[in-house]
């Protein structure tokens, strides 16, 4: 079995997210990257197969050269060789946009599984993965939480989280499975992994290795146009509701429910 | 009594003890040997600098027996029997000389060494053996009998002291016989002899010269077995505790070993028994049993499975199972490697149930009468885990995780850092570096909501007392004291340069730290990294600040108040006075000390990364801590340390007690005494 899984590089969580004044963008001079916590789960299911079915794992990613980190921690916990999609042209690219470069960039190598995360943490578009199966012509399935590739390699069953509920699908080989939480428990590199990644291969391409033009990816080849970035509004300060007992501050609380909220 | 020229079945006497003597040689020195070569299958490990220092500890060890007696308590009196024995058994040691000596050279006596001491070393003699012969039965009688914690109710142990008073009891009767048969020989003083041949009187004098034959030879074939038994056993300390206690660490007692070339290295830590030290394996056949790291371990004292005293005797008997494979395969050379299939030493010999419990507090090591150094070797099992195979407790890896990405084992957003500090007017680094000290505030200091508060106390002081300071706000990372404890030596050292980067482009001479881990890291670990800072924990800086007149201690607090030692200031830094003679200032205050305190103080459970741990075996150390606490009967409970206040204050939650007993760091005294 070989396995590609689509990694994304994304501020951590716990950035302190500051949007540009013209609302362009977000600053990013103080930000920390890590790997999407979500492809992780893709890294971690995508070297259990390989463990137990043998074959290769083949990190995906693209961005500027900073995502070479992220690249690396995914080879220290234990993948064979990554992708590196690095052209200013990518930059800025919609769901659509990164779909297509991800699916030229699979062209020409051998794989019978792509994993990616089901969001990224960063827009939390939730579309890449959909949106790149549908380009490569290959079944789909989101959200899994359970993946069991049958013997003969051809076919998988997968659990996927759905509203209220677990739906259980069979899906034929190649596909394209964005992954969830609760699939696994992704490793922590050892240090050995850690030292080898340094050395394993990391194939960059550009936009003319891709053979895509400037103006199908990118900021130009995207559906979807960022026109304007705003922080959420600052939380107010919750309400404590004085009274003596629940005889007096229930019926405030029903009172503001009803009318401040307006969720009763 | 001419014992050189006597002759058993015709055959002369020095030639029976000329095999006798070799006899003994042989095992003694045969076993030596395979101890010795055995050792020598360890690592490399350079303890040979600073020979007079390492010279002076033995002898202020040893001779003076500082090993046992330095924790002799109204409870434990066991040290005072220890010396005695060793005292008696060096008079003896001397007149064995003698004893040997004789059975070669006719006439040889203790007047070779003139008149006086022919007169009075037999009456010297016969009071050590007295001593050690009650010391012997009040050994056996506090062991049996008594059973005192510490020790183990084994055999070897009987058959050791049953020896020694075998030994001393023989030298009586020999000394009786020879009153009798050679009365010029022996003088009047020997009274423990003249009893005995007065016992003897009405016995033929030529039974009594065969009596006194054999005697003499029982004496010596008891000393010969003595010899030959001490290696096989835990006595093998006699012999070896002086090594050991040579080879004993000169590096900061809180500086654990690095690992150098990480680069190049492909192994990390020990699961082989061979991958340790010589000196390593040299203390684990030093142990002598004696079961003082043990009462003291907080891991041992709340049941968890660790036991250091069964650490390293379990290492030992797994050295000594390995080391003929280890042997051959090392003199095998060409071949290739076998597996071993004995047990392995992670696992098998050593849970990592046990790896986990260490809190890492020092005790063991304290404790030990040898000298000891059990940390290190849980520590770099501890590495291998966690850099070999990332095996650690599940909820670790988050915390790994938070120190790489943001710097603090919280995980909170680095950036704000110092949002502490916001509307305190606190110079950060990166505006101001102009500073004569920096204050380094820690993750807990700067991200717990409990200890922020501190941070803000001791801000407030440092502004009263004019302290011209500045703090490094978001720059400013995890020391990794606790990613170092749990083994993760890689993160630790990307923690360490990156900070000592930054430390010294601002040119920093002199730091002051709150939190004592930090405190040790900077200290004693960071000079490793080529760090060399003046660091000093708050404790001592406000002392000094006492002591100048900058602060003054006038505002009363009336309260009883137990002093809590954190391991890392106190054994592994040696600052005990320092926050006693603080809370001494502060009028109001009445100090009370816990049963367990100063280098026997208990931790509060959080060292050695166990902070980030669950505690899912036995009982938990924090509120062991607090019954400590409760005992003395306090109201306060004053702590120096950020990880003990959370350890307290976790424990009066959870047994309910906050109406009579407060949590407070010593900062926070402070500042109110001075208000
Ligand atoms: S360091 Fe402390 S917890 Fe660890 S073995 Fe020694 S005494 Fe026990
Ligand atoms: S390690 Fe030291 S303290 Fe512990 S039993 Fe052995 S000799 Fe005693």
């Amino acid at each position: 079995m070989n396995v590609v899984v689509c990694v994304k590089q994304v501020p951590d969580t716990e950035s302190v997210i500051k949007v540009k004044p013209d609302g362009s963008d977000i600053i990013t001079d103080d930000l920390k990257y890590v790997m999407n916590p979500y492809d992780e789960y893709g890294v971690e299911e995508a070297l259990q197969i390989k463990e137990k079915f043998g074959g290769s794992v083949t990190i995906l990613c693209m961005g500027p050269s900073r995502v070479v980190e992220t690249i690396r921690t995914g080879l220290a916990m234990g993948a064979d060789k990554a992708i590196h999609l690095d052209d200013p042209a990518l930059e800025g690219g919609d769901a659509f946009a990164t779909a297509k470069a991800l699916a030229e960039a699979l062209k020409g190598i051998e794989y019978d599984l792509v994993l990616c995360g089901k969001q990224a943490v960063d827009d939390d578009l939730s579309q890449t993965g959909q949106t790149l199966a549908e380009l490569l012509g290959f079944p789909h399935a989101s959200l899994i939480q359970k993946l069991e590739i049958a013997d003969d390699n051809k076919s998988a069953t997968v659990h996927c989280q759905v509203e209220g509920g677990l739906a259980v699908l069979d899906v034929s080989l190649p596909a394209v499975l964005t992954t969830q939480k609760g699939l696994n428990e992704p490793r922590y590199a050892s240090l050995p992994g850690i030292m080898k990644a340094k050395k394993k291969p990391l194939d960059t391409k550009d936009l003319a290795a891709l053979g895509l033009s400037a103006d199908s990816v990118g900021c130009a080849g995207s559906k979807t146009i960022i026109t304007k970035m705003t922080p959420p509004p600052e939380r107010a300060a919750g309400k404590v509701i004085e009274g003596e007992g629940p005889q007096e501050t229930v019926p405030k609380l029903v009172q503001l429910l009803r009318e401040e909220a307006k969720v009763i | 009594m001419n014992i050189a020229s006597y002759t058993i079945l015709g055959i002369p006497n020095f030639v029976l003890l000329t095999i006798a003597i070799i006899a003994a040689l042989v095992f003694f020195v045969n076993r030596v040997r395979h101890l010795y070569i055995v050792l020598r299958i360890g690592k490399e490990d350079d303890r040979f600098k600073e020979p007079g220092e390492r010279i002076k500890a033995v002898l202020k060890r040893i001779l003076l027996q500082i090993c046992v007696l330095k924790d002799v308590t109204r409870n434990d009196l066991a040290g005072i029997g220890h010396a005695t024995i060793f005292y008696g058994f060096l008079c003896f040691a001397f007149s064995y000389i003698f004893m040997f000596a004789r059975g070669f050279i006719p006439g040889l006596s203790f007047h070779l060494l003139g008149g006086a001491f022919a007169h009075y070393f037999p009456l010297i003699l016969d009071i050590a053996g007295l001593l050690v012969m009650t010391a012997v039965i009040w050994g056996l009688t506090r062991r049996y009998i008594v059973k005192p914690p510490r020790l183990e109710l084994s055999l070897e142990a009987v058959l050791i002291l049953g020896w020694i008073f075998s030994l001393m009891l023989f030298h009586f009767i020999m000394e009786g016989f020879e009153i009798n048969t050679d009365p010029h020989e022996m003088p009047t003083l020997a009274f423990m002899g003249a009893a005995f041949a007065g016992f003897f009187a009405n016995i033929e004098t030529t039974t009594q010269e065969a009596l006194f034959v054999a005697s003499w030879w029982i004496h010596v074939l008891l000393v010969l077995g003595f010899m030959v038994l001490i290696p096989y056993s835990k006595h093998l300390h006699l012999l070896l505790a002086p090594f050991n206690i040579y080879f004993k660490s000169r590096e900061p007692k809180g500086a654990l070993v690095p690992i150098l070339d990480m680069e190049e290295a492909e192994t990390f830590g020990v699961c082989n028994i061979e991958e340790y030290t010589w000196k390593q394996l040299l203390d684990l056949y030093c142990c002598a049993h004696c079961g003082r790291c043990d009462i003291n371990c907080p891991a041992y004292l709340s049941e968890k499975p660790l036991s250091p005293k069964d650490l390293l005797n379990d290492l030992k008997v797994h050295l000594l199972e390995k080391a003929s494979f280890l042997l051959e395969n090392k003199n095998g050379g060409d071949e290739e490697t076998k597996e071993y299939e004995g047990p392995s030493l992670i696992g098998d010999v050593i849970s990592e149930d046990k790896i986990w419990a260490c809190v890492t507090c020092g005790s063991c090591i304290e404790q030990c009468p040898v000298c000891n150094e059990h940390v290190q070797k849980i520590i770099d099992m501890r590495r291998y885990l966690v850099l070999m195979e990332s095996k650690f407790p599940s909820e670790v890896q988050v915390v790994f995780k938070n120190m790489e990405n943001n710097s603090n084992p919280w995980g909170i957003g680095w950036a704000t850092r110092a949002d502490w500090a916001k509307d305190l007017g606190v110079k950060i680094m990166s505006d101001d570096s102009d500073v004569d000290i920096l204050y380094w505030v820690g993750c807990a200091g700067s991200f717990d909501e409990r200890n922020k508060k501190i941070s803000t106390s001791l801000v407030n002081i440092f502004n009263k007392a004019g302290v011209n300071f500045g703090i490094l706000g978001a720059e400013e990372k995890c020391c990794g004291d606790s990613a170092r404890r749990i083994g993760n030596e890689y993160l630790f050292q990307m923690l360490a340069m990156e900070t000592i980067e930054i430390l010294k482009n601002y040119n920093v001479k002199k730091i002051v730290t709150q939190c004592p881990h930090c405190f040790n890291t900077l200290k004693n670990e960071y000079p490793q990294f080529g760090g060399d800072f003046e660091v000093v924990h708050t404790t001592e800086f406000i002392m000094d600040l006492i002591e100048k007149g900058k602060l003054k201690l006038t505002k009363p607090i009336d309260k009883t108040v137990a002093y809590h030692d954190s391991c890392y200031l106190g054994r592994y830094n040696a600052i005990y006075d320092a926050p006693r003679k603080i809370l001494e200032g502060i009028p109001g205050i009445n100090i009370v000390e816990m049963d367990r305190n100063r280098n026997k103080s208990m931790c509060c459970g959080a060292g050695g990364g166990r902070m980030w741990m669950e505690e899912h075996l036995g009982k938990r150390i924090n509120e062991m801590r607090l019954q400590d606490a409760l005992d003395a009967n306090p109201n306060m409970v004053c702590t120096a340390c950020p990880y003990c206040l959370t350890m307290f204050e976790d424990a009066i939650k959870e047994k309910g007690v906050e109406e009579s007993l407060a949590g407070k760091d010593i900062v926070e005294l402070v500042e109110e005494a001075t208000a």
